[in-house]
């Protein structure tokens, strides 16, 4: 695939995406480009990874270790320091399990307002299945200046009370968990209650979409037709209209908010990371089954 | 500082490497399709978050473990340290007490703190599934009446 090739698939940013040819003719160029893995199998990167790329942990590097939120300020603007990222760089983005940790790593940049980001299209199961280079060597870059930045959650996350005012304006939402979690027949794993919800169901209007249904088998993200589709051919979804994506912890929610926000063009979407590990539990949340 | 430094890395590259070759060559994986004579049959985990397991277990006449064996699908540190523990089961002769008596932390410790880090869940997969394939084994009051989930 060539940029040419995601050109032709009609997104309303294509600049969002880069091709895996893209890529491997700019692994030299550290000076601009940082490519970064963000996986769900945390030992993929060191199994082997693209040659200059670092490595992001959602768990580990993205999160606060005490308080359900996100990194603060300070540890953002430390963590691209580390990796050689300036305010400048542009991020390129790549993983396991169709980008979907790629995608929520984006997100949280977002929240930093660094927004020269992409996804490699087709993630690291493309690359590998092109048989392009992979190596285990881990690169050092020098460390960056990175200014503590602003974080705004307004423009693209939803909290609680963004939904309650939602819910009662009917406005667009879309749950991107499995049919049985949407459905309510799941509510936690077997020996982890912690992480599950008491009640099971989803969130009154939301329609379900499970977000892999935005990729093709080798990984590529699906065209904006095809998408169409499915998000406003099928359940009614519009380009005009905020849009709140959820999921279980936000993550799987953060790929369709991609799909949905860069390659459909819709400028009103948020991704509600409380999703239903919070509503689940909230007393008197109103639930449909 | 340095030569710290240089041990942790080197203790996370063997954990590291332990954890992935169980993960590709898994041991006591039946690939092959369900075994008809296990006591117990079941699933754990979550395909859509770090993996799913099913653990199969037949006991002996004395309670004991007779074999164990599992499929599953899902990420390398799940995968790996559900062959790990069930090689470790196994090898060790361990009794259904003995199973339960099994402390997460420890076994988490053992795969390598600085690898697994805060996903335990992942780590303790297959051990937690084990735990509760022996306790619906139990339940079912050593009966052989097979008690799939």
């Amino acid at each position: 695939m060539t940029e040419q090739e995601i050109q032709e698939k009609g997104y309303a940013n294509p600049d969002a995406l880069v091709s895996t040819q893209w890529v491997a003719e700019h692994l030299g160029d550290t000076e601009n480009v940082r490519i970064v893995e963000s996986d769900e199998d945390v030992l993929l990167y060191d199994i082997g990874h693209v040659p200059n790329s670092v490595k992001v942990d959602w768990v580990e590097d993205l999160n606060d270790p005490l308080m359900r939120d996100y990194l603060d300020p300070e540890h953002f603007a430390n963590l691209m320091a580390e990796l050689g990222i300036s305010p400048d760089t542009t991020v390129i983005f790549y993983g396991d399990r169709n980008n979907w940790w790629a995608t929520y790593a984006l997100w949280v940049f977002g929240l930093f307002g660094h927004d020269n980001v992409k996804v490699m299209d087709g993630g690291r199961i493309k690359w590998e299945a092109e048989g392009r280079e992979m190596t285990q060597e881990v690169p050092s870059f020098a460390r960056a200046d990175y200014p503590v930045p602003e974080r705004d959650d307004s423009r693209i996350r939803a909290f609680k009370e963004d939904v309650d005012r939602h819910l009662e304006a009917r406005g667009q939402m879309v749950d991107v968990r499995s049919p049985g979690e949407y459905r309510g027949e799941l509510l936690h794993m077997p020996d982890y209650p912690q992480e599950g919800a008491l009640r099971g169901g989803h969130i009154p209007g939301a329609a379900n979409v499970p977000w892999a249904r935005a990729v093709r088998e080798d990984g590529t993200f699906k065209s904006a037709d095809e998408l169409k589709e499915i998000y406003e051919g099928e359940v009614g979804l519009s380009q005009g209209e905020d849009v709140i994506a959820y999921c279980r912890i936000g993550e799987r929610s953060s790929h369709t908010w991609f799909v949905l926000k860069y390659l459909l063009g819709y400028e009103g979407v948020r991704n509600y990371d409380g999703s239903w590990t919070e509503w689940g539990n909230l007393v008197r949340a109103p639930i449909e089954r | 500082m340095e030569a710290e430094k240089e041990r942790t890395d080197r203790n996370r590259k063997s954990g590291a490497a332990l954890l992935v070759e169980h993960a590709r060559r898994p041991r006591h994986k039946n690939d092959w399709g369900v075994p008809e004579d296990a006591d117990v049959a079941i699933p754990g985990g979550s395909p859509e978050c770090g993996g799913s397991v099913v653990i199969y277990l037949k006991g002996d006449a004395d309670g004991n473990v007779e074999w164990l064996s599992w499929t599953g699908q899902g990420d390398t540190i799940s995968m790996g340290a559900t062959s790990i523990v069930v090689e470790r089961i196994l090898s060790e002769g361990l009794s259904m007490q003995e199973v339960l008596e099994m402390d997460y932390e420890g076994f988490v410790d053992s795969l390598g703190r600085e690898i697994i880090g805060s996903r335990t869940r992942h780590a303790t997969l297959g051990l937690s599934t084990i735990k509760a394939a022996v306790r619906q084994y139990q339940r079912a009051g050593r009966s052989g009446g097979r008690a799939a989930v």
